[in-house]
């Protein structure tokens, strides 16, 4: 903005480096450019790069000529590295913030005088707004200067190659200091913002901007001054236009505002949503607004703008029919993010209703919301339907979804099948020509990856399934559940026996060798501990990828994945706790905010650039949640439902990340433990214990992972202490958990029961449901588990006597497990029973006896 | 531990009764190398632990390779230096096996050592005298072998807790002792149903045996796996296209925009005419971004309220939805207060709804305005002002509701306890005002 405080002078030339320049030149440039701008338009693209080519010998290193040149050339013949273009961008960007320092270091000169009175008499504080002020501004330089559109772009791409991250990093200084970007750019930074935040699954942002459009659209046309419609984009200034609209309530009528679009500020307001904000419950007659909003639309072809306006929202013959159905979409898809189901069947029945049953996207969205309540042949009838009418290109995403219904149907090898299908689709879209930024989208096999690697994961297969969350981990790298899987690939590689470790298998054989004869006959016990020590596999000392870039799982790998898992829980819990203030402390905050940002400390001024954007979508939210929001036309249902939608898919994602972080923190410790680091191994199972709301199964775990760390550490006094939380009197042990435990463990589905049975619809199949639960072992193994490992803490501590009691009482519950079996042949072989042992010995099924005859004849 | 070569090696130089132990000794070093010592040395001190494994003359033989493998060392870094002292102090092994140690312990480097070394296993037991030997007390040989001084590496119980994993198994006739020497194996005789051969043992559990021993088997479960979660399998819809935009502003006409910020930039130094300040609001109005980019900053806000307050006002009003409108209500709350900076305030009032906070500080700043003026005739006029502003702003207010009304209450109340109404002659005014409220 300070660009613009050149002096008069300067600031009649058209661009910052043309000051000498005269009059003809820029005019005949202007023209130039227009009728490169037409050419684009019309989508003769060969001739605008000429065009162009001849602008840029009148302006060489124009950045801005050389930024549609850019664009012309993407359009004309594809992009096939969508990087360099990124780069191209960069460059501009630079250039142009290089040009507008240099004249605003100009302007700084010209005005410091003038401001000179005012800095020093109002002291620091003063001072430091304009400082923010200048850096808001800085984000859009007007002009020659402006690179709003260039950062648009760039958002573009990033998100064609899933690059969520940082498309947001640059979309949102855009968004926040959105009003001064012309409304046709600004429309196309709202909804890329929607779909980054939509597939990033940031629920408030997405809020945001829904609300914001259903407001703009249902307010008024969308380039007249109605900027005042879409105040819930700017939630610092909430409460400030509300006095402009009760005032316009009175003075307007439909007629007055539909039929003179030079009308004042005021009389823009639709008072049709006026009286719709008095019947606010009513989330339904939205819709109706927007079916006028679509009128008004049409009819408001006044400003030049606009005509702009529809033909680049909408890439396709532009409608406003498309809007409406484009907004409607977006709600559907923000409530199936936020499993807010009741909303969800309402919205997709409205939402067939406008498309008749005759849209593909529409089809696809109504399986998801059967899919997400367990409705799955349904789903699958669905989009099976949806399928016939399936353009090209997304073909890929019918066979994903599809996969996806059958893995919730416990088939996983059909479901991979079918993911498999989808991947090969997916890499063919890749060979198109020319290849278009949309392609790259299109091609969904990073995301489908991620669907096969679990399923491969549940087919018991770790090592592909590994592979598939490696190439998913190149966009997905920020999901805590990513690493966990990987690491949970490592561990069923451990337990499939792949990988070496100083942990036992759970079913192994005992071997013992019969040495001698007679008299002499005597047993030497193989300790399978030992074997597997010895049997020393191929050693990676710790490399994950080998020279063919392939992943070896290991566990020291595993430990490396559960680390990022929890770190990243770590960081995502921050926001949770920033955000999850009770609702009466929510409007203080608020209001806090409003006072704070007069005070110049506005929460975009806070320092930690990195921390920002969670920030900004926690304000957001409140303002959502804040009651003054209420009082906005239009979308007041609409506000509430986002709101409920909102928490009640914040306190899912709580407990989803409670889920996960007991997972983690019990994987941790047991990997720890395998590791030999016992130290690490106990601080680990100790924090799992502190989890609030920790699932009986894991706490069950944590202490016996506390315990086995205790051992290690000289501590069998401590350690029998936390075995001994499960033994009542008479040293009996309690079931640790019970079988429900292991069901409850399920996140429960956000639908109401009794809504579903009405429906008649879902009839719960158990067998349906087994696949979710937890696979772990029974409780009363659990037990036997307690009672051996009690009988080795026993052991530790001298008090061999307990010891075997506890030993025969685990054989009497878990007769058949090898690990029972050894511990009492230990404690017996301590006591000097060995006729006991032995006897034990020769019962156990698990042991196998290997004459050493053999061996020794030959070398005798 | 030990391969089958090397057990056939050892065998053979433990069976050798007749030799003199440091022949063996040396023979024992030429035969295993340094890195297998260890190992071997562990298998014998394994197989010493069972008193009938080996006979007499090969146990003797065993601890003199215990002993002699680690004797250019101090006796306190031989690691089996404890199994050596136990072995003396063990009252039930024979006397002459003691008596053998002992002397092989107190005697090291000494001539004497070599003494017992130059005899055979077999010719120490035949020349045994058991009259002659006392047996010094545990402790005191502990002392003088085992170096205290020396730091006990970590040692973790759970590890060395493990238990020797031979097990005599003896398969004889039921009712037989498996003790009795019938069931030893005679040479040249043929085998009978119990008899066993003891170096056919030894053999096999020297290939067999494994340093560590029966270890406890603690059992640790695998944690579960997560169950998939309801969103985790991602569903996928077609995406919306995003394609590249057209910058239109490149190399556009900006004339229009320009004139406008000329004039505003007027504006800053001085009063527009009627006409220029009819063209500012119309430009201004046709275009409802131009606000953004008329060259007004924050910063300039003062210049323009004093010198164009009703330009101002509409500027502000554009700005209402900026993200920098905080910053312009800052500049306007904290700036000199004059008339024309009432009249914006009052007029915004009328338009927009101005945060609470602001108006709070507005109202402060002006009554602290009152206050500092020096120039007595200039209060009286800033004090006149502010009265008619309260005023006006009651007016306008009374509609939004006693949640306003409170506030100005609660201001005048400070304003009486400053004795602001006191000092001032526009006294009168503030009482109407005071009563109004109330």
């Amino acid at each position: 903005m300070d660009s613009q405080d050149l002096s008069p002078s300067s600031s009649s030339t058209p661009s910052g480096d043309a000051s000498s320049m005269d009059e003809d030149d820029v005019s005949s440039t202007a023209g130039i450019a227009k009728e490169a701008a037409c050419l684009f338009n019309s989508q003769r693209y060969a001739e605008c790069i000429d065009v162009l080519n001849k602008l840029l010998q009148k302006k060489p290193n124009n950045p801005k000529v050389l930024h549609n040149l850019a664009v012309a050339k993407y359009f004309l013949n594809g992009c096939s590295d969508p990087r360099a273009l990124l780069e191209v961008l960069k460059k501009f960007k630079t250039r142009s913030r290089e040009l507008a320092c240099a004249s605003e270091e100009k302007a700084e000169i010209v005005s410091n005088p003038g401001n000179s009175v005012i800095s020093g008499s109002k002291g620091s504080s003063i001072t430091r707004h304009q400082c923010a002020a200048a850096n808001s501004a800085s984000v859009s330089y007007v002009g020659e200067f402006d690179t709003s559109i260039a950062m648009f772009n760039t958002a573009v791409i990033l998100f064609h190659i899933y690059e969520y991250v940082n498309a947001r990093l640059v979309l949102e200084p855009l968004y926040q200091n959105i009003s001064p970007i012309d409304e046709t750019t600004a429309l196309h930074i709202r909804l890329l913002l929607l779909d980054v935040s939509l597939f990033s699954h940031d629920a408030s942002r997405a809020a945001d901007v829904i609300l914001y459009l259903a407001n703009a659209f249902g307010v008024s046309c969308l380039t007249s001054p109605a900027d005042n419609g879409g105040v819930t984009s700017q939630h610092q200034s909430l409460n400030l236009v509300k006095k402009a609209f009760l005032s316009t309530n009175n003075s307007t009528s439909l007629e007055a505002s539909n039929s003179d679009p030079t009308a004042s500020l005021n009389a823009s307001e639709n008072p049709l949503s006026r009286t719709q904000s008095d019947d606010a419950a009513k989330y339904e007659t939205l819709l109706s607004t927007l079916n006028i909003d679509v009128h008004n639309l049409e009819k408001a072809a006044d400003p030049p703008s606009l005509n702009d306006f529809s033909r680049s929202l909408f890439y396709h013959p532009a409608s406003a029919g498309d809007l409406k159905l484009k907004l409607h979409l977006y709600i559907v898809q923000f409530l199936l993010l936020t499993r807010n189901l009741k909303a969800v069947k309402r919205e997709v029945k409205e939402l067939m209703n406008i498309v008749r049953g005759d849209s593909c996207v529409a089809l696809l969205l109504k399986s998801q919301f059967e899919y997400t309540r367990g409705n799955y042949h349904k789903a699958i009838k669905i989009l099976m339907a949806s399928n016939s009418r399936m353009e090209s290109g997304i073909e890929n995403i019918f066979n994903n979804n599809l996969g996806c219904i059958y893995h919730c149907l416990g088939k996983h090898h059909t479901s991979l099948v079918f993911f498999s299908k989808a991947l090969r689709i997916s890499s063919s879209l890749r060979s198109e020509k020319p290849l278009k930024l949309l392609n790259f989208s299109q091609d969904k096999s990073l995301l489908i990856v991620y669907n096969c690697g679990l399923q491969y994961l549940a087919c018991g297969r770790p090592t592909v399934a590994a592979r598939c969350f490696q190439k998913a981990s190149l966009i997905l790298h920020s999901r805590p559940l990513l690493w966990l899987r990987m690491a949970e690939c490592c561990l069923l590689a451990l337990e499939k026996g792949h990988l070496r470790s100083s942990g036992l298998p759970a079913n192994e054989e005992v071997r013992v060798h019969v040495v001698g004869k007679g008299k002499w006959r005597q047993l030497v016990l193989e300790d399978g501990d030992l074997r597997s020590k010895h049997l020393d596999p191929v050693e990676h000392d710790g490399r994950v990828l080998g020279s063919d870039s392939q992943l070896y799982l290991s566990i020291p790998f595993a430990r490396q994945c559960l680390y990022n898992a929890f770190h990243l829980l770590y960081a995502v819990e921050s926001k949770f706790s920033k955000s999850t203030l009770p609702p009466s402390s929510v409007s203080e905050e608020d209001k806090l905010g409003h006072s704070t940002s007069l005070k110049g400390l506005n929460h975009k001024n806070l320092p930690g650039g990195d921390s920002k954007p969670s920030n900004e979508t926690v304000v957001s939210a409140q303002a959502i949640a804040n009651g003054d929001a209420k009082e906005l036309k239009g979308g007041t249902g609409l506000i509430v439902i986002l709101q409920n939608s909102i928490s009640s898919y914040e306190d899912l994602l709580r407990r989803e990340n409670r889920m996960i972080k007991q997972a983690v923190l019990a994987n941790l410790a047991y990997v720890e433990l395998n590791l030999e680091n016992p130290l690490k191994a106990l601080l680990a199972a100790r924090y799992l214990l502190r989890l609030p709301e920790c699932s009986q199964i894991y706490i069950f775990l944590g202490h016996v992972y506390v315990a086995e760390a205790l051992c290690h550490l000289n501590r069998p006094k401590e350690a029998a202490e936390h075995l001994s939380v499960y033994v009542s009197d008479g040293n009996k042990i309690e079931l640790p958990y019970s079988e429900e435990d292991t069901e409850k463990w399920r996140v429960e589905k956000g639908t109401d029961s009794e809504e579903l049975n009405s429906d008649l619809v879902t009839v719960q199949n158990p067998s349906l449901e087994e696949h979710q639960a937890i696979v772990f072992i029974k409780p009363d193994e659990a037990c036997g588990a307690l009672y051996v490992n009690l009988a080795i803490v026993s052991v530790m501590q001298q008090h061999l006597e307990q010891a075997y009691q506890y030993a025969i009482k685990a054989l009497s519950i878990i007769p058949r497990s090898l690990q029972a079996i050894l511990t009492a042949v230990y404690v017996e072989l301590l006591l000097g029973k060995t006729r006991e042992a032995l006897a034990r010995l020769k019962q156990c099924r698990h042991v196998i006896f290997l004459p050493s005859n053999a061996k020794l004849n030959s070398s005798w | 531990m030990i391969g089958v070569e090397e057990s056939r090696t050892l065998l053979s130089l433990l069976a050798a009764e007749q030799r003199p132990l440091e022949e063996i000794v040396t023979d024992f070093n030429t035969k295993f190398p340094r890195s297998r010592l260890f190992n071997v040395c562990c298998s014998l001190a394994i197989l010493l632990e069972d008193k009938k494994m080996f006979k007499s003359t090969q146990r003797l033989v065993a601890f003199t390779i215990l002993h002699q493998t680690y004797s250019s060392q101090q006796p306190s870094a031989n690691p089996f230096i404890s199994l050596l002292v136990d072995a003396v102090c063990d009252d039930e092994a024979e006397k002459y096996e003691r008596a053998f140690i002992l002397q092989l312990l107190s005697h090291a480097g000494s001539g004497n050592n070599k003494e017992i070394l130059k005899q055979s296993a077999a010719d120490f037991i035949k020349g045994f005298d058991p009259s002659s030997h006392v047996f010094p007390p545990h402790e005191q040989l502990q002392q003088q072998f085992c170096d205290k001084s020396r730091p006990q590496s970590y040692s973790c119980l759970f590890r060395d807790a493990s238990v020797k994993n031979v097990v005599p198994d003896p398969d004889v006739p039921n009712g037989c002792d498996p003790n009795s020497p019938e069931f030893d194996l005679q040479p040249g005789a043929k085998p009978k149903i119990g008899s066993g051969d003891r170096d056919e043992t030894i053999n096999g559990i020297l290939q067999n045996l494994s340093l560590e021993g029966l270890g406890p088997r603690w059992i640790r479960p695998l944690p579960p796996r997560l169950p998939v979660l309801d969103g985790e399998l991602v569903w996928l819809n077609p995406d919306n296209n995003h394609e590249l935009l057209w910058d239109y502003g490149m190399c556009a006409d900006t004339s229009r925009g320009a004139a406008v910020r000329d004039l505003i930039a007027k504006a800053l130094k001085g009063p527009l005419a009627p006409l220029q300040q009819e063209q500012v609001l119309v430009e201004l109005e046709n275009d409802s971004k131009l606000v953004y980019h008329c060259g007004l900053t924050p910063r300039k806000l003062p210049e323009l309220v004093e010198n164009n307050p009703l330009i101002a006002v509409e500027v502000l009003i554009k700005l209402m939805n900026s993200s920098e409108i905080a910053e312009y209500f800052t500049v306007l709350v904290s700036m000199n207060m004059s008339l024309h900076s009432m009249e914006v305030v009052n007029r915004l009032t009328t338009a927009v709804e101005l945060p609470t906070e602001f108006i709070h500080m507005y109202i402060t700043n002006c009554i602290s305005s009152c206050e500092n003026t020096k120039d007595k005739y200039m209060q009286n006029r800033l004090v006149r002002l502010v009265c008619v502003f309260l005023q006006s702003l009651i007016r306008n207010k009374i509609i939004n509701g006693e949640y306003f009304q409170l506030e100005l209450f609660c201001y005048l109340e400070v304003i009486r306890c400053n004795y602001f109404i006191v000092a001032h002659p526009g006294m009168a005014t503030f009482i109407c005002i005071y009563f109004c409220v109330c």
